[in-house]
């Protein structure tokens, strides 16, 4: 770390480095935008998708990572807060009651459902810890699910609700992967705003140290309770987010896509990542997304392959393919942002 | 402004640690409570911060019962401690170590750290800047990008102290702060915790090393399975013959325990360097 800022620092020694460095902190997001613009015009519709499906995965990852990253509170019922964002939208705009609200008000809607969800949740559960603490947010994941599946009258039961409507934003109808992913990214460019700033806040701290120590944490005036529930909620509302816009994109949802892999799915983006680091969230939302679909050529043998690519990591990196070094602030120094 | 605890017991199952004690300790002074091992010394700092349940009795910080407050409440009405074995927040930096202590004051304004970026670089700059202040003032200023995990043992005790005392407090609880130091950095704590003294503070330290409580010590309890043995300055301490018979043993022995104690507080400090080693991680 020392070394690769004080070789910035050299850089910003000299006049004609430094006014390099400020091009590039210009010039090379605006290169990667257009890329993506040009990328995302001509590539097929199948990669799209996937990339969208990345996307909405790396959001799922940052709201979990607030909990499990930053607090060291293991959730494994995450999937929970996705299904009532998701649901929010399969119910409030779509056939099943005829209500037809505009994309932008469900996705406050279902990310303050799922974020309430979240805190009520977070009263009973969060005097456990570790291990007891994710069997019973397991649980809660499964009781969500199961909800779904059997509210026949709320939800239409195991057949899902189909058909639900195309969100229109600024008069124009999303319906492509093409038209997702112009949403999903400055969603994503967002929600990674804000969280990296909660990270580096008072509260980001707070959570830090609850998760290194916790009575010392609280022998030193902090309310875990309260911080605790600020993480659950704050996170849930991301994967209610998350549940919002993956509704519109299938503009079909059924209890069977919020199972409990799913959960685990967005446990291991953050875990195979690396614990705690945004960058590590991104790039283990397009490792666990991308290579399961690099392997649809081997059906058979896809999940063993995936599951071995897995277990490689974890021998291999421990802490996760991103160190935490290379956090936000790393990819800021490198731009030339700071 | 006063610290009392009133008629005080504690109870562990069948164990009585702590047995109907009433204490007070005055602000302005450093009060230690000495005793063998098991006597219940850090027992009171651990009911006072409300790690554990006060079984009888009160505990009157200021007329306010703090063994029915919670723990953080507890902190925030201005009692700071360390701990017998250190307890940092190792994956952090020594400067967070520091920050993180003003989350109770500054939790209120989180909202505009995260939604404003002009509010948020002035309210972090104003944080760090009051950190290395109290850095600086136990000499760790040099560290303060360091792993708190990775520092030496003498500079996590410190870091501790560190810790306890930018939160202001009104009542400062040292458990063994001088256990496995050697001595020059003894010392060196010697001199940080006078300075550390204000007329408003109430000190109590809860110490084995002999020379450093009579020599720091404005007033001295003596503790004994669980009941007050003796109250007194250091002098009466040293010269009750009862003190000396319950903790130091008779004069001849005095030494030979001098030795193991000696011989004891350096496997600690060769354990925990172990541990810390142990517990940095591969990449470095």
């Amino acid at each position: 770390m020392t070394s690769d800022r004080s070789a910035l620092n050299g850089a910003a020694a000299s006049p004609a480095l430094d006014r390099l460095g400020r091009a590039r902190a210009i010039a090379l997001p605006l290169v990667a935008l257009a890329a993506a613009v040009i990328a995302v015009l001509n590539a097929p519709t199948y990669y799209v998708r996937v990339v969208d499906m990345v996307l909405i995965y790396v959001l799922l990852g940052t709201g979990l990572n607030m909990v499990v990253g930053y607090a060291g509170l293991l959730d494994l019922g995450f999937v929970a807060f996705y299904a009532i964002g998701a649901y929010s939208y399969a119910i409030l705009a779509s056939g099943q009651f005829d209500i037809h609200l505009h994309f932008a008000l469900v996705l406050v809607i279902g990310g303050a459902l799922a974020g309430l969800a979240g805190v009520l949740l977070g009263i009973p559960v969060l005097r456990l810890r570790g291990d007891y603490l994710a069997i019973v947010t397991l649980g809660f994941g499964e009781i969500v699910r199961l909800l779904l599946n059997n509210l026949d009258w709320l939800t239409n039961g195991p057949q899902g609700i189909s058909r639900i409507d195309e969100p229109r934003i600024l008069g124009f109808a999303l319906a492509e992967p093409q038209d997702f992913f112009w949403l999903l990214l400055p969603l994503v460019a967002i929600a990674f705003t804000l969280v990296w700033r909660l990270e580096c806040s008072i509260l980001g701290l707070g959570w830090a140290a609850i998760r290194e120590d916790q009575d010392a944490a609280r022998g030193i005036g902090i309310n875990t309770t309260f911080a605790k529930l600020l993480a659950f909620g704050l996170s849930a509302t991301l994967g209610g987010v998350a549940g919002v816009v993956f509704a519109a994109f299938q503009r079909f949802v059924d209890p069977v896509s919020f199972s409990f892999w799913e959960s685990l799915t967005v446990v291991l983006i953050i875990v195979i990542g690396g614990l705690g680091n945004l960058v590590g969230v991104a790039v283990g939302a397009a490792a666990l997304i991308v290579l399961p679909e690099l392997l649809r050529d081997y059906a058979e043998y896809r999940m063993l392959l995936y599951g071995a690519g897995l277990v490689a990591v974890i021998l291999m990196r421990p802490r996760g393919l991103i160190d935490r070094r290379y956090n936000p602030a790393w990819v800021m120094r490198l731009l030339g942002w700071r | 402004m006063t610290l009392r605890f009133e008629n005080v017991s504690k109870r562990f199952g069948a164990l009585i640690a702590i047995d109907g004690v009433t204490l007070d300790f005055a602000p302005g002074q450093i009060t230690s409570v000495i005793g063998p091992n098991g006597a219940g010394k850090s027992t009171l700092i651990n009911m006072a911060a409300g790690s554990y349940s006060v079984t009888a009795g009160r505990i009157l910080l200021d007329g306010i019962e703090l063994q029915r407050l919670k723990k953080h409440q507890i902190a925030q009405e201005g009692v700071a401690r360390t701990y017998q074995n250190i307890r940092l927040f190792d994956g952090m930096t020594v400067l967070q170590n520091l920050e993180v202590c003003l989350f109770a004051e500054l939790v209120g304004e989180a909202w505009a750290e995260v939604l404003l970026s002009g509010a948020a670089r002035r309210s972090r700059a104003a944080r760090v800047e009051r950190c290395r202040g109290e850095l600086a003032r136990f000499g760790l200023e040099p560290l303060a990008e360091a792993m708190a995990g990775d520092l030496s043992y003498g500079n996590q005790k410190l870091l501790e102290i560190a810790r306890a005392a930018i939160l202001r407090p009104k009542l400062l609880m040292l458990d063994e702060p001088a256990a496995g130091l050697n001595h020059a950095e003894t010392e060196s704590l010697k001199r940080r915790l006078r300075e550390l003294m204000r007329p408003d503070l109430i000190m109590l330290v809860v110490e084995h090393d002999m020379s450093l409580v009579m020599a720091l010590s404005d007033h001295i309890y003596v503790l004994h399975q669980g009941k007050l043995l003796f109250a007194g300055s250091p002098q009466e301490v040293q010269a009750n013959p009862a003190v000396q018979e319950a903790y130091l043993g008779s004069p001849g022995e005095i030494d030979q325990i001098r030795d193991t104690a000696r011989r004891r507080t350096n496997r600690v400090r060769i354990r925990a360097d172990a541990d810390i080693e142990r517990r940095r991680p591969h990449s470095v």
